[in-house]
């Protein structure tokens, strides 16, 4: 089997020293193979974007190892950061914010290449310029022009042109098509799949809306209050999950179809999110979970095959092998 | 009579780039009983509609410049500040986007529903404490007793959000206007507030306008769709139809570009460009420099709305076939 791309191993970032620290991202292992797209999700709070940035070595990791192509990205220092960062880019989720208001396009696209040298001659910058927002459908006269200048949709492409200026192996997207309207979200997905057939690219792709995820991933992965409960391949996860908690995400999403008004069976968690201060014992979902028992509070469940779907992995002592989304 | 009509409402607003229409000649009605999805993207004129029934457009920088609203037939645009604001949230009330912002953070969430039997002269039966208790039970807050006398920050956002509901519905109102009540929320939570707001329709017999771009929602709730489209309605159709057999092309384009998740679908279709600046609309229809079907005609004559079937409207030149 060939090494994957990136392999996460134990990782926890913890917020706040002292007895009860808030843990965000709680013992995480996970792989991502070169070329594929991992969709992650979960609802506010459940370390989505700590586990994100600790990946991105924005935050440090409490403990835990992430490896980037062979290079620890948790210990990367200097010069070993800077060409780390080179590979794995990321588009954020407010393209408002997220390019400088008072930098040309020109220059916000070449300024990771001055950032980089020996990557792309200077004289040839226009020309890798130009060719970046045509491969993002931009047009060669908007390199000219100021961020303010865009719509929402042209930005979020100019924030994926920046992101690919580097070519990096790992692309990060956190909430890439949230802040866009329906026609617009739909123009920058496709371009996400489009680059990446492309450039062969692996992408982790965060987001909360559970369409979105399901349309652009190869494989995706659930998290609860810290914690992965649920990954594997996206049709298992979406059409036949086996944990609790997946089923009642997925019954949840609103589907875009009048006539299944009232057929299908939604499954009401009750009460809210634990504080990930204070998580409960064994299992974290335990005290929302219509399923558990005495075990639950005892043992912590460990993600582990628990039903004949190939690559689905499980963390619930009661997993169920018999659902399947009634549609 | 309809419950409410609005017709041919014009709402503008002045900016610092020039004078813009946020609704242009917007018209339809609301019968009792029913859900009336405005389906439509940012800047489309959905919350301005609701701000125009509820007096809330700000003046300046905003103005109602023609048009009617009429409730149970009489025009409220006529009516003095007054009589308006004793109608509002009394027979018409507005349900806010943004809960935490809504509620205020100094009075006990008990309290604020209370105040909504006080400030309209109510009198449950019983006594307004435990009408207020009453209602936090219906809408699923545990231990309602001792939750009552707690205060907006002490809540989940899912549960402000009931609250929020619970006080537009205390004093039963005729019209309910939910101004994207499940857009902040999470999938989880949106379904507890979806499933609350069907739950209330059905109870209640009052008539609902719900705000939204979500099409998962509006499939889940509404009976009938207007949707918007740069200050105007381009089309109005009952749900199922909207969602069968769309005839505008942007709402057409709208239903291509959602993907689902039931389903593995090839590739989005989306719609090319963006939403027009509001200052600088197209000559005629304001669809047409994104529309596939656009002809000369487009760009001289504003399409009108016009019936196209049976208890349905689109206004569009050239209109999608009946599939």
């Amino acid at each position: 089997m060939t090494e994957p791309l990136l392999k996460v191993q134990n990782l926890s970032r913890h917020f706040g020293s002292g007895a009860t620290p808030v843990r965000a991202v709680d013992d995480v292992s996970f792989e991502i193979a070169r070329g594929e797209t991992l969709g992650l999700v979960g609802e506010s709070g459940c370390g989505k974007t700590s586990l994100v940035r600790t990946l991105l070595k924005l935050g440090p990791a409490t403990s835990g190892s992430a490896v980037l192509d062979g290079v620890e990205i948790t210990k990367a220092r200097g010069s070993e950061l800077h060409e780390l960062r080179r590979n794995m880019q990321v588009v954020f989720q407010d393209p408002y914010q997220s390019l400088n208001p008072r930098m040309r396009v020109d220059r916000l696209i070449s300024e990771p290449w001055a950032l980089h040298p020996g990557l792309v001659p200077k004289a040839r910058w226009r020309e890798e310029t130009v060719k970046l927002l045509e491969s993002v459908g931009l047009r060669a006269e908007h390199a000219d022009r100021y961020p303010s200048e865009f719509s929402g949709g042209q930005r979020q492409r100019l924030g994926i042109a920046r992101a690919l200026t580097l070519n990096p192996t790992l692309l990060v997207c956190d909430e890439p098509v949230s802040a866009l309207d329906v026609s617009v979200q739909a123009q920058v997905v496709n371009l996400l799949a489009k680059l990446r057939r492309e450039r062969n690219l692996a992408m982790l792709f965060v987001a909360h809306d559970l369409a979105v995820v399901r349309h652009v991933s190869d494989r995706v992965m659930v998290m609860y209050l810290g914690k992965i409960i649920e990954t594997g391949p996206k049709q298992s996860i979406f059409s036949a999950p086996a944990h609790p908690y997946t089923q009642a995400l997925m019954s949840a999403v609103p589907t875009p179809d009048p006539r299944l008004r009232g057929h299908r069976k939604r499954i009401v968690l009750q009460g809210d999110l634990p504080s990930p201060a204070n998580p409960p014992s064994g299992c974290r979902f335990r005290t929302r979970c219509w399923k558990a028992t005495s075990i639950c509070t005892e043992q912590e469940p460990a993600l582990t095959a628990r039903t004949a779907a190939p690559g689905l992995l499980t963390a619930c002592h009661h997993a169920d092998t018999e659902f399947a989304r009634r549609l | 009579m309809a419950l409410l009509e609005v017709e041919n409402l014009q709402v503008s607003f002045d900016t610092a780039s020039g004078r813009i229409l946020a609704l242009n000649g917007v018209s339809f009605s609301l019968e009792r009983g029913e859900v009336l999805a405005l389906l439509g993207e940012s800047g489309s004129g959905k919350s301005v509609t609701a701000a125009a029934i509820m007096d809330l457009v700000p003046n300046p920088p905003g103005a109602i410049d023609r048009g009617s609203i009429r409730f149970h037939g009489a025009e409220l645009l006529q009516l003095s500040r007054n009589e308006r604001r004793d109608l509002c949230g009394n027979r018409i009330a507005l349900i806010f986007q943004d809960a935490l912002a809504a509620l205020n953070p100094v009075y006990s969430v008990g309290w604020q529903i209370a105040e909504m039997y006080r400030i309209h002269g109510r009198n449950p039966e019983g006594g307004v404490e435990k009408a207020v208790i009453d209602l936090l039970k219906a809408i699923g807050i545990p231990d309602p007793e001792r939750r009552a006398r707690q205060y907006p920050h002490e809540f989940s956002g899912g549960m402000r959000q009931r609250i929020m509901i619970a006080m537009a519905v205390a004093v039963g109102p005729d019209v309910i206007i939910a101004d994207e009540p499940t857009t902040a929320l999470d999938v989880t939570i949106q379904a507890q507030v979806v499933d609350l707001l069907a739950t209330i329709r059905k109870r209640s017999n009052a008539g609902m306008i719900f705000i939204t771009h979500d099409l998962g929602v509006v499939a889940e709730l509404a009976d009938r769709v207007a949707v918007m489209y740069a200050g105007r309605i381009v089309e109005t159709a009952n749900v199922f139809e909207l969602f069968e057999d769309a005839r505008h092309p942007y709402s057409v384009g709208l239903l291509a570009s959602q993907p689902r998740v039931d389903t593995d679908e090839d590739e989005l279709v989306p719609i090319p460009g963006s939403a027009p600046n509001p200052v600088a609309l197209p000559s005629g229809c304001a669809f047409r420099t994104r529309c596939p079907r656009a002809e000369g005609l487009c760009a001289e004559v504003i399409p009108p709305l016009e019936t196209v079937g049976p208890g349905r409207q689109a206004a569009c030149h050239f209109p999608v076939s009946p599939a």
